[in-house]
């Protein structure tokens, strides 16, 4: 894979930014076992990204260059080809470094992620917006009061 | 310049909305000048998909991320608390959660019952007739019959419990504690003209359904049928004074930035507790060097912002919590009125939130180290989503001069305006409550069966009720404006927003607030042969 150095924040990700930014992805959110939730690499989080935080594309593209800069020196491999337990040690080693960037990228993953129309269905959910339909909610047992009735008056006189 | 008005109110939010509607009977020439603009609620976030994001941006309470054009900056780096506001037609009852409860009769009596603050120059039982009419023209939900009040009925049914509501009713039932559904300032029915609520869950990011009672669908309808003038992106940047004291109008720059004159025979300020004492202090003249209607030197002082703890727990049966009105179910009044052993004066209210959404749900379990990354996310998250109660703890704050609104010497607005900057700090009276509300908090949770519960407090970005920066009395020396809301330097100046507080009480204010606004409004009227006297 080559090593894409351009920083120009008008560009798209190289392809090989792109496929590691993938697997950044699918290590915060992978799929589910069962396949009901898909994983973060699937529900188009970098057009998200580009659409909903361009401030933090430049620092996206440094440090997936930097992820893999780093992958070529400790293992000589780029990191794609590494072993999923090797992609955790970098990430982990990333979260550390640059905590603040890494928790924005996960921050803006999770809001991609959690409005996506798989995702919703996966939680039982229908993937609409609140309005007009809204939502049925129980109007609840009113009995419980009962004995919050029986206490009595619990407020201060004023003179 | 243009024509001259009988009266001229500067903002447009709750009350203003209120106090416009009442004073329209008299027929008098009424002009609005409001910085911001009309909502279109087909923008409101929960029309779209992406609402939980949107309510975090250009729907966020807090001026200073929001960033809309109409907004101006606030300074708040000197308070563990930010200041929130919307600026527009509704004012912050646009973002407002709707949570509409009324203070105790002791809130207007601290002094006399504690012996700290100061007591208002009204009470509760003079208020009470305003509350009632507030609550029918805003079209208020609740249920009749809370032993933490006096008998008063809400003209429409209370919000639905839901199962996170009996849930935690049963919390506080095991503890023997209070609870009550909340009163709630959303039509559960079809009220005059507006659609009943279909439980679209973001109230606090605008109601699409118009089923929340904000005034820019409740009183200002009536208020601009009955004549009143509504003039809208007019910032305000000074009140005028003549060599007699009195207020002769206002400077102002519309929405093409063309300064304007408006000249008027009375003014009234609503522009909440921020905003008031900054045109006040910004209106400096020969005559009023420490800012407009300022000879007691207490415009901007004795800020009040109801320090907030939240505690949060999980449950684990499914309670579809993220489904009704957000911030507004039940609340609990349990440790409202002065309990000396408590360790602390006064009190605090808890309200009850329901469960966020997915977004909300994920980031806040990832941020916290609850729902991991990577493997084991699923279930987490799981167990989470739909599982979640909240406990609002809202404190009382005291009046201290100290906590105050001033000019920021730099920061400006738009139009170059000078902005407020703020300076805030707990008490240790005020520390303790919190602190005591954290633990009652956790208790409940407790009780009810969570098992995973988290507390935080005090919550920057709770700084909602902006009390006590032009305070009422009668006493010239002690107070900036008369118990009839009129200043005591500047006999045609009036203020009729969260200013006035003497003390905060430890509920959301915006009933107390609309119920000042309507009974100055009655005081003017009263008066209009010699309200200048």
């Amino acid at each position: 894979m080559s090593i894409d150095r351009t920083d120009d924040s008008s560009q798209p990700l190289a392809p090989g930014q792109r496929a590691n930014l993938d697997i950044v992805l699918n290590l915060i959110v992978p799929p589910s076992a069962d396949g009901r939730m898909p994983g973060a690499a699937e529900v188009g989080v970098p057009a998200y990204l580009f659409a909903e935080a361009p401030d933090a594309l430049p620092v996206l593209r440094r440090e997936l260059q930097e992820l893999e800069l780093r992958s070529r020196e400790r293992f000589v491999r780029g990191f794609a080809d590494l072993a999923q337990a090797e992609r955790h040690s970098m990430i982990g080693e990333l979260r550390a470094q640059q905590p603040s960037f890494m928790s924005r990228l996960a921050m803006e993953t999770l809001a991609c992620y959690y409005q996506h129309d798989r995702v919703l269905a996966g939680l039982g959910r229908e993937a609409r917006p609140p309005y007009p339909k809204g939502y049925q909610v129980a109007q609840g047992d009113l009995s419980l009061l009962d004995p919050v009735r029986a206490r009595g008056k619990i407020y201060r006189d004023a003179p | 310049m243009t024509a001259e008005v009988d009266v001229l109110i500067i903002g447009a939010g709750a009350s203003a909305a209120a106090f416009a509607w009442s004073l329209a009977d008299t027929r008098m020439r009424i002009l609005c000048l409001e910085q911001g603009d009309w909502m279109n609620p087909a923008d409101y976030p929960s029309t779209r998909r992406d609402w939980e994001v949107r309510m975090d941006r250009e729907f966020s309470p807090n001026p200073n991320l929001r960033r809309r054009p109409e907004d101006y900056p606030v300074n708040d780096e000197d308070s563990p608390i930010s200041v929130l506001n919307f600026n527009g037609v509704g004012g912050s009852t646009i973002l407002y959660a709707a949570h509409f409860p009324r203070p105790h009769p002791s809130d207007f009596r601290v002094r006399s019952l504690d012996g700290v603050a100061e007591d208002w120059p009204i009470d509760y039982a003079t208020l009470e007739s305003y509350y009632a009419l507030n609550d029918r023209q805003m079209g208020v939900a609740g249920l009749a019959g809370d032993p933490a009040y006096p008998p008063h009925e809400p003209p429409l049914p209370p919000v639905p419990l839901g199962l996170a509501g009996e849930t935690m009713g049963r919390g506080f039932n095991a503890l023997g504690w209070h609870w009550w559904p909340s009163d709630t300032a959303i039509a559960t029915r079809d009220y005059e003209g507006r659609a009943a609520c279909v439980n679209l869950g973001p109230c606090k990011a605008g109601c699409a359904q118009g089923a929340k009672s904000s005034v820019d669908i409740t009183y200002w309808p009536l208020a601009r049928r009955a004549g009143v003038q509504l003039r809208t992106r007019c910032r305000v940047r000074e009140i005028l004074v003549d060599d007699k004291d009195m207020a002769t109008g206002v400077v102002y720059y519309d929405e093409r930035g063309v300064e304007c004159v408006q000249r008027a025979e009375v003014v009234v300020l609503a522009c909440n507790g921020v905003g008031t004492p900054r045109l006040l202090l910004n209106s400096r003249s020969a005559r009023f060097p420490e800012g407009l209607a300022n000879r007691s030197g207490l415009v901007g002082k004795n800020l009040m912002l109801h320090p907030w703890g939240m505690v949060r727990g999980t449950f684990d049966a499914p309670l579809e919590s993220y489904l009704g009105p957000l911030s507004c179910c039940i609340w609990s009044q349990q440790f409202y009125e002065t309990d000396r052993s408590r360790g602390f004066l006064r009190g605090y209210n808890m309200q009850i939130t329901r469960g966020l959404g997915p977004v909300a749900t994920a980031r806040i379990g990832v941020a916290r180290g609850d729902i991991p990354w990577g493997e084991g996310h699923h279930e987490a998250f799981a167990r989470r989503y739909g599982r979640q109660i909240g406990v609002g703890i809202c404190c009382e704050d005291l009046p201290e001069e100290c906590n105050t609104v001033t000019l920021d010497p730099a920061l400006t607005d738009s139009n170059g305006i000078p902005a407020p900057k703020i300076t805030y700090r707990l008490s240790e009276n005020t520390e303790r409550m919190l602190r005591h509300g954290l633990a009652r908090g956790t208790e409940v949770m407790q009780a009810a069966g969570a098992w995973d519960i988290y507390s935080d407090g005090p919550v920057r970005q709770t700084g909602w009720h902006l009390l006590g920066t032009a305070r009422m009395g009668e006493d010239p020396e002690r107070s900036v404006v008369n118990g009839w809301g009129r200043s005591h330097d500047v006999k045609n100046l009036f203020i009729i927003d969260g200013s006035v507080f003497v003390t905060s009480g430890g509920v959301n204010p915006t009933p107390t607030i609309q119920a000042m606004a309507l009974y100055i409004a009655d005081a003017m009227k009263r008066r209009l042969a010699n309200l200048f006297d």
